[in-house]
């Protein structure tokens, strides 16, 4: 192989006779136009990422950490596969480019490594132990739970936490960290089905993976201390307590597992299932909508001895839906708080005055029919209430008021609205089980619904709880099992029979929520308040009655769902919250694409157009697109090489433009000087030229111009093409061209333009770029100018940058004859835009110009165009 | 452009389910494939045979994919490497360039631009297959 190449340097040495090395030549040259068009297709699949990267970081869409990590990997494949090819065309011609690439990709692979694990190695943590500090290790609502007792000598279960340390080593095991990355890689989250799937899966792996040893044996150390603190065998509630859960940007209600009254048999198996929760539908598609970074996140689990509730639920320091409203809201169940948590029971309401003395203000008692308590073996059950007990308050006032300061001690404490879990033990004691910011309802949700006309339609169903204020319509679509999920179209409303977390995954894509059970305290409520999305609880068996695909209308705020689409309702929605912008995620993309998109090599002519000035890897693109093509030019003329050389083109007189054909551009063969246009195959370029001779160009702007510009039109069929016959070399015009493929490098007095098609069989790889620059008039009107064309240029379906007096416009992917058209336009355009610059700063010469312009686009688009006529054969 | 079934490929996963659908729906669209489930017997495979192109996944159980890929290309020089993966790392997949690969694709990669991507690999070999044998043509003449 070397021996060859070797051969074929010499071969291609200028002291051997060209008629020798013909057929070797031949060859290399189509070596090389290959390269160059697999350089053009890197290019432009390095430009479509770099606009999807933009186009993100811009907002109105999610996006993961495995989509920031798949395209910018595709990316950087692109760009170093344009080096390589460059390297090919110009072997070692520029060797600082190279080196420049790795620098930025080695920059932006630091930014986008994997989070650095958190500190402290410990696998076990006492509650007593830790505090707010320690939230990196033992998750936020542990954290906490630490804090209120070390700090605020309030009463919490005692136990232990299993920490972040933990869940890595878990993790680390048999390469599940790769095999989970990779199973999420291939996933689209934002499709139920592929969610539902893909949360199965690795919540299985992380359930059958074997238990590290030394976790095991720290477990049960652990357990075996707490038991003997409890004077015997003691039962655990599992409570997940994940990295950056319960923070006040992000909620993440009821999204992991608690597992509650777990025998010690089953320790190490619950450990792993509420571990496995972070991969549960509802955290994964929460983690994506708000921009989480997994790799950042890990999930600590509390062990807490289990407190066997009498009574227990949740206590706002502040209502969740009403801004004005600052009394502390309780709601309490018999048994274990679990049933208010999960929005299962709508529970019974108390509202307490925030002034001391405390005192209540409300109080609603519900009928309540069931209670949650502790099985004797393992697990809990549910009790039928029957007796007083049902009807009866299940707090005090005493207790009541007790919660209420506990509550506000608590907002105090931490400075804000809170949200708190607690329970009255079998000695009638207060234990905290959990604490968290409150998100406080946002003050324009809370708006009154606007009144219906009385003549309104009759509400199909009314009353309930509103768990999340604000309207919604679409098709009811009931939700009862998973395989329902997987079904759920966006824009649906929501209909369950109890409002379960799980269903959480669902929220951010539905109008409305309706559930038959639950009240504003569950954590699915939470959920919706925090997505924006009307929602209404506690609707009782009427709900059922509502069919499957029939279309309503939710009022969550007015307690009402009415049949069909209530437009006067509808019309105060408010947009949803945009949870992207600024989240992790958001910003990493952003530190990414400082590497990546900013264009600062812009003038190939200037002394700064060099390897070593590359910042970015749209700069390293842009060398090696400007670079490749005046290798691609120099080949024939360095080699001499005729065939391969660029010809003049000959229409009626011999023309200030060259043609060099790549491949398959000519009918035949050309030996001669010059090119005739029959003998041009290359569509893009037969359709540029079509759009510059389709109108005759009246001449500059500025009067003066017009006498000499007419003159020349009779001389040939456009004067335009013609004008510049003195120019010096580097003033020709150069179309490079193949039968699908044209480059065009042109200048026409003081600007350069460059346009660069395919238009092939290949959908996916067609595209058509038109990049121009330069003027001769002042900044202000070549910028103008810029403006000008680009707004004709999108107009005309392109996407356009501009960058000072540069203006790059783009089409991709369009059907060969939809390319086609467009670049008739750009012909045009190149002919008809020439020193507009001149007119720029005066606003009526703009209109006319843009009018006239708009009018000679549609005639070419019609084919009717004088000059279009006139190139048909007789 | 060639007709498709005079292209052989040479597809290396360790997914057998991934794999065999793949491999079914390459060879309905004309392509000859053949099957190894590791790099090891891949390499006992490209011994004995000369496929146009290799697919071949970088994270597989044994041989590491990058060095299953230098070892081909050292074997082969002429054969087009396409690394397939579902592991989005940069550092890899330059490296994996760096060692000659033709390109680094993440899984999934819809099946027209795959079958695109061999056409492309394929043409590659051609040409060069080509330019090699002008060489030696032109190298007899004088």
């Amino acid at each position: 192989m070397a021996a060859l190449l070797e051969k074929l340097k010499r071969l291609l040495g200028r002291e051997e006779e060209p008629v020798q090395v013909e057929a070797g030549l031949a060859e290399e040259f189509k070596a090389r136009y290959l390269s160059f068009r697999q350089l053009l297709a890197a290019n432009n699949k390095a430009l479509e990422l770099m606009s999807e990267l933009e186009a993100a970081a811009g907002g109105g869409r999610v996006f993961g950490m495995s989509f920031l990590r798949s395209r910018t990997t595709a990316l950087g494949v692109s760009v170093f596969q344009m080096v390589d090819l460059l390297n090919r065309l110009a072997p070692d011609k520029y060797p600082a480019l190279a080196p420049r690439l790795k620098q930025i990709q080695s920059e932006l692979e630091t930014i986008l490594a994997p989070a650095e694990a958190a500190q402290g190695d410990e696998l076990i943590l006492l509650l007593s132990e830790i505090d707010q500090n320690r939230a990196e290790q033992a998750g936020a609502k542990m954290a906490n739970l630490g804090e209120m007792r070390n700090h605020l000598g309030l009463k919490v279960p005692p136990g232990f936490v299993i920490t972040a340390a933990a869940w890595r080593l878990l993790l680390a095991g048999g390469g599940l960290e790769h095999e989970i990355r990779r199973r999420q890689q291939t996933a689209d989250l934002e499709n139920a089905e592929e969610l539902f799937t893909l949360s199965s899966q690795l919540r299985q792996l992380i359930v059958d993976a074997p238990m590290p040893p030394e976790l095991g044996q720290a477990l049960q150390r652990a357990y075996a201390a707490l038991a003997a603190e409890a004077g015997g065998e003691v039962r655990v509630s599992l409570r997940s307590s994940a990295l950056g859960e319960d923070s006040a940007e992000a909620s993440f209600a009821g999204q992991y597992s608690t597992q509650l009254n777990v025998h010690p048999e089953f320790l190490e198996q619950t450990y792993k299932e509420v571990a496995a929760s972070f991969y549960s539908p509802q955290a994964m598609h929460y983690r994506l909508v708000r921009g989480l970074r997994d790799d950042q996140l890990a999930m600590a689990v509390g062990c807490l001895a289990m407190v066997g509730g009498v009574s227990g639920g949740v206590a706002y320091s502040v209502s969740p839906l009403d801004p004005a409203d600052r009394q502390v809201h309780l709601t309490a169940a018999w048994g274990l708080p679990r049933v208010v948590v999960d929005g299962e029971a709508a529970g019974d309401h108390f509202v307490v005055s925030r002034q001391e003395p405390h005192r209540i203000l409300a109080r609603v008692i519900e009928d309540k029919q069931s209670e949650l308590v502790c099985h004797a073996g393992d697990g809990v059950c549910r009790l039928e209430l029957t007796g007083p007990r049902a009807t009866q308050p299940c707090l005090s006032e005493a207790q009541a008021l007790e919660v209420a300061e506990a509550a506000l001690k608590l907002e105090d404490y931490y400075g804000g609205p809170q949200d708190v879990e607690w329970a009255y033990d079998g000695q009638g004691r207060l234990v905290l089980l959990q604490c968290r910011p409150l998100r406080p309802a946002e003050a324009k949700a809370a708006t009154p619904s606007p009144q219906l006309p009385a003549t309104g339609p009759e509400p199909l169903t009314h009353g309930g709880v509103t768990a999340s204020p604000g309207a919604g319509a679409g098709p009811m679509h009931w939700v009862r099992k998973d395989t329902d999920a997987l079904t759920f179209p966006p824009g649906a409303v929501l209909a369950l029979p109890r409002p379960a977390p799980r269903w959480a995954a669902l929220v951010g894509k539905a109008a409305a929520v309706l559930s038959a059970r639950g009240g504003a305290a569950g954590h699915l409520a939470t959920v919706c308040r925090e997505y924006g999305v009307p929602a209404l609880f506690g609707l009782g068996p009427e709900l059922e009655a509502l069919a499957q695909d029939q279309e309503v209308t939710v009022d969550a705020g007015s307690r009402a769902v009415y049949p069909g689409r209530v437009e006067e309702l509808l019309q105060r929605r408010q947009a949803r919250p945009a949870f992207m912008s600024g989240s992790p995620v958001h910003q990493l993309l952003s530190r990414s694409l400082e590497r990546i998109s900013p264009l600062t090599l812009l003038d190939p002519d200037s002394s700064e157009f060099q390897p070593q000035r590359a910042s970015t890897l749209h700069d390293v693109t842009r060398f090696c697109h400007e670079k490749s093509v005046k290798e691609m030019f120099s080949f024939g003329k360095e080699h001499h090489f005729p065939q391969r050389s660029s010809k003049q083109l000959f229409y009626k007189v011999p023309m200030q433009w060259w043609m060099l054909n790549l491949d398959d551009g000519f009918v035949r063969e050309i030996r001669g000087k010059y090119v005739k246009l029959e003998d041009i195959a290359c569509l893009p370029m037969l359709a540029v030229w079509e759009g510059m001779v389709a109108i005759p160009w009246e001449g500059p702007p500025a009067a003066g111009g017009r006498g000499l510009a007419s003159v020349l039109f009779e001389a040939t069929a456009n004067p335009a093409l013609t004008t510049g016959v003195k120019t010096r070399y580097a003033q020709r015009n150069y179309f490079m061209v193949a039968r699908h493929f044209m480059n065009l490098q042109s200048r026409f007095g003081f600007h350069f333009c460059a346009v660069e098609a395919l238009a092939g069989e290949r959908r996916r790889e067609n595209y058509l770029s038109f990049s121009f620059k330069g003027g001769a008039a002042d900044a202000s009107r070549r910028l103008g100018r810029v403006r000008f064309i680009g707004e004709i240029m999108e107009e005309q379906g392109f996407r356009v940058e501009s960058t000072e007096d540069n203006l790059n416009a783009r089409l991709e992917r369009h059907e060969q004859e939809a390319t086609l058209e467009a670049l008739k336009a750009v012909g045009y355009l190149l002919m008809h835009t020439r020193q507009l610059d001149i007119i720029m700063n005066n606003p009526r010469s703009v209109a006319h110009y843009q009018d006239k312009i708009r009018r000679d686009l549609a005639l070419i688009r019609s084919g009717q165009a004088e000059g279009q006529k006139a190139l048909k054969p007789a | 452009m060639s007709s498709n079934n005079e292209i052989s490929v040479l597809l290396v996963d360790d997914e057998e389910y991934y794999r065999e659908a793949l491999a079914r729906r390459l060879i309905r669209r004309g392509l000859k494939v053949a099957e190894e489930a590791g790099g090891a017997a891949a390499l006992e495979r490209l011994a004995r045979e000369a496929p146009d192109v290799v697919l071949l996944d970088v994270k597989m159980p044994g041989l590491d994919g990058l060095e299953v890929l230098r070892r081909i290309k050292e074997m082969r020089p002429l054969t087009e490497v396409i690394l397939l993966t579902g592991h989005a790392h940069l550092e890899t997949s330059i490296t994996g360039l760096e060692r000659g690969a033709f390109d680094y694709l993440l899984k999934p990669v819809p099946l027209e631009e795959l079958v695109e991507k061999i056409h492309d690999a394929w043409e590659k070999k051609s040409v060069q297959e080509r330019k090699i044998k002008a060489v030696q043509a032109d190298g007899v003449k004088p």
